[in-house]
């Protein structure tokens, strides 16, 4: 069967699939009326979306050096920090600090399901936990997300109560939703302090101070990035921004987008953990992790910042908005893509995807209807961007606005 | 890189295009019948562009329901559309034999262009039409991924239009509009623009001295073609002169209007890869427009009208009409 072939009939798959359409119509609704009390409350999120938008395009543009200075503000606040160019080069790296027989407690990240970290470090003997809820019910369906931020939008609570019954072997009311949540907390509650290293990816990063950015609701990254004694955390380089003023405004764009008047935490990560209190001898590895790394992953990244039109891909700040105003995915969820979804997935794809029919079958599977260009904060243009990638799927490289 | 990665669906309807300067792949001078009882200026300064979808809607509506059944059935439409490549090589007039098969006269689909012509006179436009010498637009080419074809295409459509003498052009299907206004001079790298317009503006501007009026009150429903709104920019335009209308009441979907309107599924070429998906998303916004409870429901585009009705049937609405806004100009105006 051609790639194209199996990549429609598992839409079609997905599309026959009533419960994932339900589950998604409910999902749409609450994101609509969420997002627009969101705004409506913080009327300057607008505003400062467009201020966002002026700092994720110069910090594209920017990126090599604005990754070369956080490293350097990193290795001064006493972390590690690396630049991986390929997702081989990261492998390899997460899997020397890592080692084997280790058990690690992951938060969720796109970064590192794009390329696989979770299965590497699995197959290196490693006991790997995902932690957010979401995630940790895809991980025991042994299926994949199917949306960036609740990759389980498409699983009903019925199945959950299921699955945690086959786990616990206790039986679970199926629309307890109350108790399918304590029982995830049970399961994971040890292991976050008897992980060996915790790892996570991170929402921003400012460049002149090192400092990481992770936006959550459940506590987990929390948990993950504080228990352990050592945190490798693996970073998009499209998440850097020059400034901790610039990654504020880039946080709060996010959260509130993502339909949040503001997220139970944000958790603000520099350095390793430390004190100085006894004799102002500064000592490493107080109450947090005594071991700091991080990963700027580069994978395509760097090639796709030179296409004037394509990298506004690298502006995304992944907040999930466009996905809810998409007819598609509304049907299909997350088999629209391949590791990102819909008409900007198609652009991931292309440039992190082994197979560039992938990303054509994705690419002509967009509508070119441009609603998520009006619900994006960052206004990205995802029909141009379609137009330009058939152009270069179908005319090849010589003829990108790039050259 | 290659041709190969375009799915067999668009490659047939680009091959169409350019082989046949029409989407659909038939004859010139059957898409020009349906102005036989209009009278037009001698005068191509001005002139009226129909374009592909409603010239060729019955045909377009056949082939996409066949399309549409064979995507349903166990064969592979990659498979059936190669098919329909190699026996038009063999010299088979495919548009021609559907029509002949499966459709009714053709000119009922074409009321659309009849109203807007009407109306456009009414105004007081001078206005000429090309016939079987108007151009196929061409944008499918280019939202197809196909620019090399689209731009030699484009310095001809540029050059035929040119050599008409034509000034103005005033278009009614949304996607050659725009592909007419912005693509088009870009593909031909020509600065020497022809001036383009959407029925819309023209009738916009001109509302205030129309009176427009419906015999009985009706309850209207708007659906913007995504290409009139999110691409051309004409929200308020269709708005303004529905609510001008003496007799109609507008009634909207909450949230999925204006520049938020849902796709009726029919974009980007996406129902000749997907068909039976597209089916499911017009059936999707049937729903959304269906819930205001409308007697008609107005949209601006050949391509929605078409979705719509598909997904009115599937939903077993049968009581209320869809309409091309030029339609229901036309009525109002009583032309």
């Amino acid at each position: 069967m051609s790639v194209f072939s199996e990549y429609k009939k598992n839409m079609m798959g997905a599309a026959h699939n009533d419960r994932i359409r339900l589950a998604l119509s409910r999902g749409i609704a609450s994101y609509r009326s969420n997002v627009n009390t969101a705004l409506e409350k913080f009327p300057h999120s607008v505003q400062l979306a467009e201020e966002v938008l002026q700092i994720k395009a110069q910090s594209i543009i920017d990126m090599e050096k604005l990754a070369q200075q956080a490293c350097e503000s990193i290795e001064s606040n006493k972390g590690k920090a690396y630049i991986a160019k390929t997702a081989e080069d990261a492998l390899e790296l997460i899997g020397k600090l890592t080692g084997t027989d280790k058990l690690i407690v992951k938060a969720k990240s796109m970064t590192s399901e794009e390329i696989h970290v979770r299965e590497y470090l699995e197959e290196k003997g490693n006991e790997v936990y995902e932690t957010d809820l979401g995630e940790f019910i895809i991980q025991k369906l042994n299926s994949s997300p199917m949306h960036i931020l609740s990759p389980a939008i498409h699983v009903p609570k019925e199945d959950v109560a299921e699955l945690f019954s086959n786990i616990t072997g206790e039986k679970l009311p199926p629309d307890d939703i109350g108790k399918m949540v304590e029982t995830a907390r049970k399961l994971l509650r040890e292991k976050y302090f008897e992980a060996d290293i915790g790892m996570s990816g991170a929402n921003v990063v400012s460049a002149d101070t090192g400092t990481l950015f992770l936006i959550e609701n459940e506590g987990n990254i929390n948990l993950a990035t504080g228990a352990p004694p050592i945190h490798i955390a693996l970073v998009g380089m499209e998440k850097l921004v020059p400034t901790l003023s610039d990654a504020f405004k880039v946080a709060e764009v996010t959260w509130r987008y993502a339909n949040y008047t503001i997220p139970s935490y944000v958790s603000l990560i520099s350095g390793p953990s430390k004190t100085g209190d006894i004799e102002k001898v500064i000592t490493y590895g107080a109450h947090g992790p005594k071991e700091f790394h991080v990963i700027f992953l580069d994978d395509g990244r760097t090639e796709l910042a030179k296409n004037p039109v394509l990298r506004q891909a690298l502006y995304c700040l992944r907040c999930g908005g466009c996905l809810y105003e998409c007819p598609v995915f509304a049907v299909t969820a997350g088999k629209f893509g391949d590791k990102y979804f819909t008409g900007v997935g198609a652009v991931w794809a292309a440039i992190i995807s082994e197979s560039i029919e992938k990303a054509a079958s994705i690419a002509y599977s967009c509508l070119m209807c441009g609603r998520c260009k009006e619900r994006c904060p960052m206004e990205i243009d995802v029909p141009s961007m379609m137009i330009e990638l058939k152009k270069y799927l179908v005319e090849g490289e010589d003829n990108t606005a790039a050259e | 890189m290659s041709k190969k990665l375009i799915p067999p669906g668009l490659t047939y309807l680009a091959n169409n295009i350019v082989l046949n300067d029409n989407i659909i792949g038939s004859r010139k001078k059957d898409g020009a019948k349906w102005a036989k009882n209009l009278k037009f200026s001698p005068n191509t300064e001005t002139v009226f562009f129909a374009g592909c979808g409603y010239q060729y809607s019955s045909e377009l509506e056949t082939l996409m329901s066949l399309i549409r059944s064979i995507d349903k059935s166990p064969i592979n439409t990659e498979i059936t559309m190669n098919l329909a490549i190699f026996q038009r090589k063999l010299g088979l007039d495919l548009g021609g034999v559907y029509r002949k098969v499966m459709t009714r006269g053709g000119e009922a689909d074409a009321q659309p262009l009849i109203s807007a012509v009407k109306v456009l006179k009414k105004i007081g436009i001078d206005l000429g039409y090309l016939g079987e010498d108007e151009p196929c637009c061409g944008g499918l080419l280019y939202y197809i991924g196909m620019q090399k074809e689209f731009n030699s295409h484009a310095k001809d459509v540029h050059s035929r239009l040119k050599a008409k003498g034509v000034k103005e052009i005033i278009s009614l299907v949304p996607s050659c509009t725009f592909t007419l206004k912005s693509l088009v001079p870009k593909g031909a790298g020509s600065d020497d623009n022809i001036k383009v317009r959407h029925f819309c503006e023209v009738v916009n501007e001109s509302l205030d001295s129309l009176k427009p009026r419906l015999p009985q009150k009706v309850k209207v429903t708007y659906h913007d073609p995504c290409q009139l709104s999110r691409s051309l920019g004409l929200i308020d335009e269709p708005r303004r002169i529905l609510s001008a209308i003496e007799n109609v009441e507008l009634v909207e979907p909450t949230w999925t209007k204006g520049k938020f309107s849902t796709c009726c599924g029919g974009g980007g070429g996406f129902e000749a890869v997907f068909p039976e998906l597209s089916h499911t998303l017009a059936v999707n916004r049937a729903r959304e427009l269906t819930e205001t409870e409308p007697d008609i429901i107005v949209t601006h585009c050949p391509g929605c009208i078409m979705q719509i009705e598909g997904g009115l049937k599937e939903l077993g609405v049968k009581n209320v009409q869809v309409l091309d806004l030029a339609q229901v100009v036309g009525m109002a105006l009583e032309v």
